[in-house]
C-alpha cells in the first residue's frame, strides 16, 4: 500500500490542475450564457 | 427578445475597461446626471438618482448603505432594496456631488454604481463569473475532500496505518485552503465590514462557524495530542461552504430573473440612433445628444429612441413591455410611437416629440424604480427582527460549546458551528420582497405598473371595488340613441350639416359626433366633405352653449346654422334626461341627436367577474343620477351613486371603511386625485395618463380593465405566498435550533439546511413571477 504515499499526493495535484483548468472556462465565460449555444443553431445568421 | 439582450451585450461590452475613480468623477458633470437621475421638481436643486450597489447580501446591508449614505451632508433621503441590490438617492447639488456620496458608500463596503448604465451590467456579470468560480472552487475541493474522508468512515480499527490517517488529514487540510482562504472570502468581507461598523449582519455567525471549523481541524492536523483531538472536520467545513455558496450564487440567478421585466424595460433604449443633418444625410449620434425635433431612420429590429410621430413609412411595433398589449401594432406616417417599443417589420422616419426624461417610457422606468426600492411593511419588520435574533444566535452557540465542553472540545466548537450556520436568517429577510418582486415583475409585463410593493398587499385584502363612471367604465365617446327631427328633414341632411358644424368644434361631444358621422358616411359609400367651411361662412363659438355660422344668402338675408345645446337651439323638450345635442337653422329647430355613453367592450365582463369572486362592486360618478343608473343598471351594478362631487366621493369611500370594508378605487386618474388617494389601494387607466402626476397605487397601461380581476387574484397568490414564507422560515429555525444545539445536527446538514430554506423561499416566490392569464379578446 506504499504507492498510496504517492498516489494521494498526485490526487492533490491533480485537483489543483482541474481547478486550472476550470479557471480558464470560467474566465473565459464559458458558464454565462448556456442557451445561447444552443439557441445558435435555430438562428439564421 | 433574444436579439435585443444579444445586440445589448455587444453595445454594453467596451465600457468595461473604465477605471472606477475615474468613473466617479465623470459623474460630477451635470450633463451626466439626467442619465441616472431626475431633477426633483418639488425640491430646488435636488437630484433622484438611481443606483446599483455591489456586495449587498442581506437586508442588513441595506440598512447600512442606508445609513452611511444618510451621514453624507447633502444627501436628503435614501431607499435601499435588498432584493434587487438598487437605490434610490435623493441629494442637493448645492451641497454635494454624486462622486461624495458614491464614495461614501463604496467607503462604507459598497461600490454604487449608476442604474440605466452599461456599466452596471458589466459590473454584474464579472461579479457573476467570480461567484461561479468560488462555487466550482469549493465543490471540486468538496468532492476530493470527502474522498480523504471516507476511509476514516468507513475503516474498522488497524485497517489504516496512523501515518496513512495523517498523511489524508494533510491531504485534506491543503484542499481546504482554497476553500478558506478564496471561495469564503464573501463571507469573511461581508463580517468584517460589519465588525468595523459595529454592527451586526446575517454573515458574522456563518463566517465565526467557518473560521472555528478551520482552526479546530488544523490543530487535529498539526498537534494530534492537542487539547482539540485527532479530530478533523475538513469534509464539513468544504460541504457546508459549497452548500452555502450554491444558495448564493442560485439566489442571485432566480433575483436576475425575478428582476427582469425591469431589466428588460431598462435596456431597452438603443446606445445610438441615425440622426438626418441638415444636409440631408444620416450620421450615427449617442442618444444622449439627442433633441426634440430631430428626424431618425429606425430600422426594423431597433427600438424607438424617443416618443415621436412616425413621418415616413409603414411598419408593425412591439409596446408589449410598455402597455401589456402583446399584438404587434400597424403603425405608419402620422401615427405616434413611443421610447422604448419595437419596431419590428419595416423602415421608418421618425420625428421626436420627447427626449428623456420626458418620454412615457422613463416615466415608466421610474415608477417601476421606486416601486422596488419601496418596502413593504412585513419586510422592515423582518429586518427589525433580524438584528435582536443574530445576538440570540451568538448568545446561543456560545452557550451551547461552553455547555459541551467536558464532551470534548473539538465536539463543541462544532456543535457551536452547526447552531450559528443552520440559523442564518436570510430566508426570513427574502421571504417577503422576493415574493412582492416577483409578482410585480409579472404584473408590469402583462402591463399592470405597481407603484410600491405595500399595495399588493393592501389589494389583497380588498372587498369592495368603487368605479368612476366617466372614462373608467364607459369609454370617452357617445354613440346615437334616437334622432329627433324637424317635419321634412331627411336624416341625411341632419347627420351631413351635424358633421359639417361639429368638425369645427373641440368639445368632446362635437368630436365624437364627427367621428361618427364620418362613420356613417362612409359606410353608406358618399363622398367626403369637402374641408373647411363653404365661402362666406362666419363661426363664432359661444362657450358653454355652441357653435353658430352665418352666411349671407342671395336674396340678402343671412342664413344661419346652430349646434349645441338644447337652449341654444329652442329644441323641444325630450322625454328622457339623456345628453343631448341640437341643430338648428333660421326657421328654428331642425333635429336633436339623442346620445349614449358607449360602455367599455369589457366592463360587463369585468364586473361579473369580480361578482364571482365575491367582490362588491359599486358606481360613484359626477354625472347625474338617470345616466348613472343606466350604465350600472346595464352592467348589473346594483349600488351606484350620481351627482357626487369628489368630496362626496371620498366620503363614500370613508363611510365604507369606517363599515370596515377594505375599498379600490377605480378612475382614469385624472380628476379623481384626492378619492384615489382616499381608498385603500387605487387603479388608474394609464392610456393618456401622464404617470409620474398620477396618484395612483396601480396603473393598468393597456387603457383596458380586464387585468382587473387577475391582478386581484394576484395579490391574494403573492400574500399567500408571503405567509408561508414566512411561516416557513420562522418554523425552520425553531426547528433546527433546538437540534444543532443538542448536537444531533452535523455543521454540513446545517448548511445544506441553510442554504435549501433560502432557496427554497426564492423558488416559492418565483411561483409569482408566471405571466397573468391573457385577457380574453372583446373586440
Amino acid at each position: 500500500m506504499d504507492i498510496l504515499f504517492l498516489l494521494i499526493p498526485l490526487s492533490v495535484a491533480l485537483v489543483f490542475f482541474i481547478l486550472g483548468a476550470l479557471w480558464w472556462a470560467v474566465h473565459r465565460g464559458q458558464f454565462e450564457d448556456i442557451e445561447a449555444e444552443g439557441e445558435r443553431i435555430l438562428r439564421n445568421d | 427578445m433574444t436579439s435585443a439582450h444579444l445586440a445589448e451585450d455587444v453595445l454594453s461590452s467596451p465600457s468595461a475597461q473604465v477605471v472606477v475613480d475615474e468613473h466617479l468623477r465623470l459623474l460630477d458633470d451635470p450633463e451626466e446626471w439626467p442619465q441616472f437621475s431626475q431633477a426633483d421638481p418639488t425640491q430646488e436643486g435636488c437630484w433622484t438618482s438611481s443606483v446599483v450597489f455591489e456586495g449587498m447580501h442581506c437586508a442588513a446591508c441595506a440598512i447600512s448603505i442606508e445609513d452611511a449614505l444618510r451621514q453624507v451632508p447633502g444627501v436628503k433621503s435614501v431607499q435601499v432594496s435588498a432584493a434587487s441590490h438598487r437605490g434610490r438617492v435623493v441629494w442637493s447639488a448645492r451641497q454635494t456631488q454624486p462622486s461624495v456620496w458614491m464614495q461614501a458608500s463604496a467607503a462604507a463596503g459598497y461600490k454604487a454604481v449608476p442604474a440605466n448604465d452599461a456599466h452596471a451590467h458589466e459590473r454584474r456579470r464579472q461579479e457573476a463569473r467570480r461567484m461561479v468560480w468560488r462555487v466550482a472552487v469549493a465543490g471540486l475541493c468538496m468532492m476530493q475532500v470527502m474522498m480523504y474522508a471516507t476511509p476514516a468512515y468507513v475503516a474498522e480499527a488497524g485497517d489504516i496505518t496512523p501515518d496513512m490517517l495523517q498523511l489524508l488529514r494533510w491531504a485534506s487540510w491543503v484542499l481546504s485552503l482554497p476553500v478558506i482562504l478564496f471561495s469564503c472570502t464573501p463571507f469573511f468581507a461581508a463580517a468584517w465590514k460589519d465588525l468595523r461598523q459595529r454592527r451586526i449582519g446575517m454573515d458574522l455567525p456563518v463566517a465565526i462557524g467557518m473560521i472555528g471549523t478551520f482552526v479546530v481541524s488544523s490543530l487535529g492536523t498539526f498537534e494530534p495530542d492537542g487539547p482539540f483531538g485527532a479530530e478533523v472536520y475538513f469534509d464539513s467545513l468544504s460541504m457546508f461552504v459549497f452548500f452555502l455558496l450554491m444558495g448564493r450564487w442560485m439566489e442571485l440567478r432566480m433575483r436576475e430573473r425575478t428582476a427582469g421585466a425591469l431589466e428588460a424595460v431598462l435596456n431597452r433604449l438603443p446606445d445610438s440612433v441615425n440622426r438626418r443633418t441638415a444636409d440631408g444625410h444620416w450620421e450615427r449620434v449617442s442618444i444622449r445628444r439627442l433633441a426634440v425635433g430631430d428626424v431618425l431612420e429606425v430600422l426594423p429590429g431597433e427600438a424607438f429612441a424617443g416618443d415621436g410621430t412616425l413621418l415616413a413609412g409603414q411598419t408593425q411595433v412591439d409596446e408589449a413591455l410598455l402597455t401589456g398589449e402583446s399584438r404587434p401594432l400597424t403603425r405608419q406616417a402620422g401615427d405616434a410611437v413611443i421610447a422604448g417599443s419595437h419596431n419590428l417589420s419595416g423602415r421608418v422616419e421618425l420625428r421626436v416629440e420627447q427626449v428623456g426624461a420626458a418620454t412615457r417610457y422613463a416615466q415608466i422606468v421610474a415608477l417601476m424604480e421606486s416601486a422596488s426600492v419601496h418596502k413593504p411593511a412585513m419586510a422592515e419588520l423582518a429586518d427589525r427582527l433580524a438584528k435582536p435574533f443574530l445576538m440570540g444566535v451568538l448568545l446561543a452557540s456560545a452557550g451551547a460549546a461552553i455547555a459541551w465542553w467536558p464532551q470534548g472540545p473539538g465536539h463543541a466548537v462544532m456543535v457551536a458551528v452547526a447552531v450559528l450556520v443552520v440559523t442564518c436568517p436570510c430566508a426570513l429577510s427574502l421571504a417577503t420582497p422576493a415574493a412582492m418582486l416577483a409578482a410585480a415583475g409579472a404584473l408590469a409585463r402583462s402591463g399592470v405598473l405597481v407603484r410600491h410593493l405595500q399595495a399588493l398587499q393592501s389589494l389583497s385584502e380588498v372587498d369592495t371595488v368603487v368605479f368612476d363612471k366617466t372614462g373608467t367604465l364607459t369609454l370617452d365617446s357617445f354613440g346615437v340613441a334616437r334622432l329627433h327631427l324637424r317635419e321634412g328633414v331627411s336624416p341625411d341632411l341632419a347627420w351631413q350639416l351635424a358633421e359639417r358644424m361639429a368638425a369645427h368644434s373641440l368639445h368632446p361631444v362635437s368630436r365624437a359626433m364627427a367621428a361618427q358621422a364620418r362613420q356613417r358616411r362612409m359606410d353608406q359609400g358618399q363622398a367626403a366633405e369637402t374641408e373647411g367651411l363653404p365661402p362666406g361662412w362666419v363661426l363664432t363659438e359661444h362657450p358653454g352653449q355652441g357653435l353658430h355660422a352665418q352666411w349671407p344668402l342671395s336674396d340678402g338675408n343671412v342664413g344661419f346654422l346652430r349646434w349645441g345645446s338644447a337652449r341654444f337651439c329652442e329644441a323641444p323638450e325630450l322625454a328622457s334626461d339623456r345628453l343631448q345635442v341640437s341643430l338648428a337653422d333660421h326657421k328654428g329647430w331642425l333635429a336633436t341627436f339623442e346620445l349614449h355613453e358607449t360602455l367599455r367592450p369589457e366592463a360587463a365582463q369585468v364586473v361579473a367577474a369580480l361578482h364571482r369572486r365575491g367582490l362588491s362592486v359599486q358606481v360613484l360618478s359626477g354625472d347625474a343620477e338617470p345616466a348613472v343608473a343606466e350604465v350600472a343598471g346595464s352592467l348589473g351594478i346594483t349600488q351606484f351613486r350620481g351627482a357626487c362631487s369628489p368630496q362626496d366621493k371620498l366620503q363614500a369611500i370613508q363611510v365604507l371603511q369606517e363599515q370596515g370594508h377594505k375599498v379600490a378605487m377605480v378612475g382614469d386618474g385624472l380628476n379623481d386625485g384626492p378619492v384615489l388617494a382616499g381608498a385603500d389601494v387605487s387603479f388608474a387607466l394609464g392610456q393618456a395618463l401622464a404617470l409620474t402626476q398620477s396618484k395612483a397605487d396601480m396603473v393598468l397601461m393597456s387603457g383596458r380593465l380586464d387585468l382587473l380581476e387577475q391582478t386581484w387574484v394576484r395579490s391574494r397568490q403573492t400574500l399567500r405566498v408571503v405567509r408561508q414564507n414566512l411561516t416557513w422560515s420562522v418554523a425552520y429555525n425553531m426547528a433546527c435550533v433546538p437540534l444543532a444545539l443538542l448536537g444531533w445536527l452535523p455543521a454540513w446538514a446545517a448548511g445544506l439546511g441553510m442554504a435549501l430554506s433560502s432557496l427554497l423561499v426564492v423558488l416559492n416566490a418565483l411561483r409569482l413571477s408566471a405571466a397573468l392569464a391573457p385577457a380574453q379578446s372583446v373586440n
